[in-house]
């Protein structure tokens, strides 16, 4: 029982380590290829660690303590350490395995960097996979939020890893605030719940929630406020603005990061904290509602994307929003298994996408075109990923996409699951559609010169092996996840009716022909169903609007507040100090007439004090 | 007469001398009303001894006369020196102490 | 009707006009005859306290020495007549105001106190109390009494040297 828990530690730790080699051995850091080896090698360990820690977990949960952080009086308040369950180490593998691979392949992606920068990715890259670990196997709720700040302060640092770029350094402050916004209210629901229960942990408040404790009545607030917290991280509606924009990362980053770990951290977390959540089954309605929208909103914006990138970020976004329904809808475990299923090949097409980057070097995809003839390997892998993602059967993403739909049907959230079908539809769409336009069909007319871009790409070719492997290896995964999944179909948390698998089948082929026709046979053209379609179209280009409705709100209001207080500080702080000194210096110059020389002036001051003085004698009677 | 009586006579003459004092440009009808104020004194102390019988107040009194004759000798002496000095005896221009 | 107290309002009468002839006169000179007034009433007013002693050294000290010097002092230095009384009085209302209000509140002290004690008999020879407690209790006083007039006549010998 304790070894899944000290494996789990190890996972956890390895990363770690890496970070604080690489962070205080300066001559290291400086050296690039050496440093990027470290950090692979500890990235290897972790995932050995995890997967021998999940393959001893048993059904008891499994604890391991290091530190017990702040003790008070009848115990410990908050202590660091690991929970290791069933779900947390399949998580823990998650997390290592896209780590490592995304390790591996940044070698080849940022081979001309400069060492001293590739030193300094790496050393991120270990930082966020310790953080990231922390925050899957914390055992309370304050070692979760400060890896989750941690993976923020990451995420930042990732995404602004290019740092003299404008827009990247833009981007990353943007992620930052606005999952920081989130970030406040999650704080406060986790202090809030602690003033009403009494603790942090997820195993006490597990079991107060088993045992039906009053305590946990009235939690509706609370679990908002956590949920605020997850909706900023894993780009809900309206927060999801920064996640398109985090684009300007280096494509590993984004497949890590963007895809597969730190945006599902949100799911995550309600996952681990469903038992909370039934207790307030509004909050819940409100989480699939507001999931819902997200994944049709973000994948009306993909249709309209010209990078390839922001397609796959949107696509991301929508799927986000699959989980989130799939929670709201009261099947966590439906979630949770789409969170595992999309991690693989969502990481799978970014790195793919990479590829095709670091080959062109531009991310337009009408820049790109019959790519299929030049780079074979990497259009099959990405076609293996579009295939899980659109749910077809037999590839990875079908099983757990009509799972979130079954649970949507049955738990009740009807206009949701309307939804995630027409977003169902979409999806197939609008991957297709990158499919027809970059791979398929004639190379464009502009030449694949150099693009300003990520890489000094020169001509369309297969990536280097220290790419291609690792995606083979995703491609691999995702298949033979299908494949498993469609022969042993395991159980689920309920029935779902007759008519889904066709049904989601249906939508997904039907997605693709739509696709096929408007891109590939060119019978539609694109301009007539923009046409048809021109309100949605347009205001799609516009990202809707969003993100000028936040600049706006950052730019007057933050800034307004800036100088409103600095207006304040200047003429009212200041200037009550000024005005205090001011009326010193006059007062004793006024005070100072006083000795005015005359001994007949004195004699007034010696009368006035011995009226006084009778005066004050007297009163008191 | 009452005991109160003299004291309030001593009291209104106390208050006239110090009148004088704060009022008078000239700085020997100053002197002048430092003098009333002690002699309001002495007629205090001397009716204070009479009515308690205490023979104390008058020694005390033979004390304070001495003692007010040499102040008024040396103070009038300082008047006149300052006089031959500054050429004034108009106090408000004895001012060498203004802050 | 018993004599004291027309002594009495008689000697307090003169004692307080002259007083204010004191203070009030534009004229130096005619203040200080105002103040030898005002001194011999005090004289009486010691008479009539059954003070005689004190009554002939107050006339002998104070009517006789001080006003005679304050005298040397006047002619000595010039200006003694101003034409109007701000040239010899100066902020007449404050001063009032400031002396007003201590009688004021010295009244009111007097007011409270049990002091309508009756007049004891005179026991004795007061003069002759007077030398003996001052020889006897308050010999110390006396003595140093000597050293301040020893004093007083250095500071005096000091002021009339010529200067040089």
């Amino acid at each position: 029982m304790a070894a899944s828990g000290t494996f789990a530690l190890w996972a956890w730790l390895a990363p770690g380590l890496a970070f604080l080699l690489l962070g205080l051995v300066y001559p290291l850091r400086r050296s690039g290829k050496p440093a990027a080896g470290v950090s692979i090698v500890f990235s290897a360990g972790a995932l050995l660690a995890a997967v021998s820690a999940w393959r001893a977990t048993v059904p008891e949960v499994a604890r391991r303590t290091l530190w017990e952080w702040i003790p008070v009086e009848d115990g410990v308040l908050t202590s660091v350490g690991v929970l290791a369950d069933a779900d947390s180490t399949l998580m823990l593998i998650l997390v290592a395995l896209v780590s490592f691979l995304v390790q591996v392949y940044s070698v080849g992606y940022l081979a001309e960097e400069p060492p001293a920068s590739l030193g300094r990715y790496y050393a991120y890259q270990s930082l966020f996979a310790f953080s990231m670990m922390g925050l899957v196997v914390a055992p309370n709720f304050v070692q979760l939020f400060i890896c989750w700040e941690l993976v923020g302060l990451c995420s930042y640092l990732l995404i602004g890893y290019w740092y003299a770029r404008p827009e990247a350094a833009r981007a990353a402050v943007k992620a930052f605030w606005i999952t920081k916004a989130g970030d406040v209210f999650f704080l406060i629901g986790i202090v809030m719940l602690w003033s009403r229960t009494g603790t942090f942990d997820f195993s006490e408040l597990f079991e107060m929630a088993q045992g039906g404790s009053e305590v946990l009545a009235g939690l509706g607030l609370v679990t908002f406020f956590i949920y605020l917290g997850a909706a900023g991280k894993s780009a809900q509606f309206p927060f999801h603005v920064w996640l398109p924009d985090a684009m300007e990362g280096p494509t590993p980053v984004s497949a890590l990061i963007h895809a597969a770990t730190m945006v599902t951290a949100g799911v995550y977390l309600l996952f681990r904290t469903a038992f909370l959540f039934e207790r307030t089954p509004d909050v819940l309605t409100a989480v699939g509602w507001i999931g819902a929208f997200t994944a049709l909103l973000a994948a009306t914006l993909a249709c309209v994307q010209h990078d390839i990138k922001r397609v796959l970020a949107y696509s991301t976004v929508s799927q986000l929003g699959y989980m989130m329904t799939a929670i709201g809808a009261g099947f966590a475990g439906a979630g949770f298994l789409h969170l595992l299923t999309h991690g693989v090949f969502k990481a799978l097409l970014f790195l793919a996408a990479g590829a095709v980057i670091h080959a062109i070097g531009s991310n337009d995809i009408f820049g790109m075109g019959g790519l299929a003839r030049r780079m074979p390997q990497t259009v099959a892998v990405f076609l293996i990923g579009t295939l899980s993602l659109a749910g077809i059967p037999f590839f990875a993403g079908f099983f757990s996409k009509e799972e979130i739909l079954g649970a949507a049907w049955v738990g009740g959230l009807t206009v949701p699951f309307v939804m995630l079908v027409l977003t169902a539809l979409l999806t197939a769409f609008y991957m297709f559609r990158v499919v027809f336009i970059a791979f398929l069909g004639e190379p464009a007319a502009v030449p694949d010169h150099a693009g300003d871009r990520d890489a000094p790409g020169g001509h369309a070719h297969d990536a280097p092996a220290s790419m291609t492997v690792p995606l083979w290896i995703l491609a691999a995964l995702a298949m033979v996840i299908g494949i498993w999944v469609a022969v042993w179909r395991p159980e689920t948390e309920f029935k779902p009716p007759f008519w889904l698998t066709p049904l989601a089948v249906l939508v997904a082929i039907g997605g693709i022909a739509l696709a096929w026709l408007v891109y590939g046979l060119r019978v539609i053209s694109p301009e007539w169903l923009f046409r048809r379609l021109s309100v949605i179209g347009e205001a799609a280009v516009e990202r809707f609007w969003l993100d000028d409705l936040f600049a706006l709100i950052y730019r007057q209001g933050i800034l307004a507040l800036a100088r409103v207080t600095g207006w304040v500080d200047r003429y009212i702080v200041d200037g009550v100090l000024n005005a205090l000194s001011a009326w010193t210096l006059t007062l004793g110059d006024r005070l100072r007439r006083i000795q005015s020389g005359q001994a007949q002036d004195y004699v007034y001051g010696i009368a006035l004090g011995v009226l006084l003085l009778m005066v004050w004698m007297r009163w008191p009677r | 007469m009452t005991l109160q009586a003299y004291l309030t006579l001593a009291a209104v003459l106390f208050c006239i001398g110090l009148f004088g004092v704060i009022t008078r440009r000239n700085t020997i009808g100053i002197l002048l009303g430092i003098e009333l104020m002690l002699n309001a004194v002495n007629i205090n102390l001397v009716a204070f001894a009479r009515f308690l019988g205490d023979v104390s107040g008058m020694v005390f009194t033979v004390f304070t006369i001495s003692i007010t004759v040499a102040e008024v000798a040396l103070g009038l002496a300082l008047v006149i020196l300052i006089f031959r000095i500054r050429r004034t005896a108009v106090a408000d221009h004895l001012d060498l102490l203004k802050g | 009707m018993s004599l004291e107290p027309i002594a009495f309002w008689g000697l307090a009468v003169a004692l307080l006009a002259s007083a204010l002839a004191v203070v009030l006169t534009r004229n130096l000179f005619h203040s200080v005859l105002y103040l030898a007034l005002s001194l011999t009433a005090t004289a009486g007013l010691f008479l009539a306290l059954d003070a005689e002693f004190l009554a002939a050294v107050q006339l002998l000290l104070y009517a006789g020495g001080v006003v005679t010097i304050a005298v040397f002092a006047i002619v000595v230095t010039e200006r003694l007549v101003g034409d109007r009384i701000t040239q010899t009085s100066r902020q007449l209302f404050t001063g009032f105001i400031i002396a007003g209000a201590l009688l004021v509140a010295l009244l009111a002290i007097f007011r409270r106190g049990p002091l309508t004690v009756p007049r004891p008999a005179v026991s004795g020879d007061l003069t002759r109390a007077i030398g003996q407690s001052l020889l006897t209790t308050y010999v110390l006083p006396f003595e140093l009494l000597g050293v301040l007039f020893l004093a007083a006549l250095l500071g005096a010998l000091y002021f009339a040297r010529p200067d040089d």
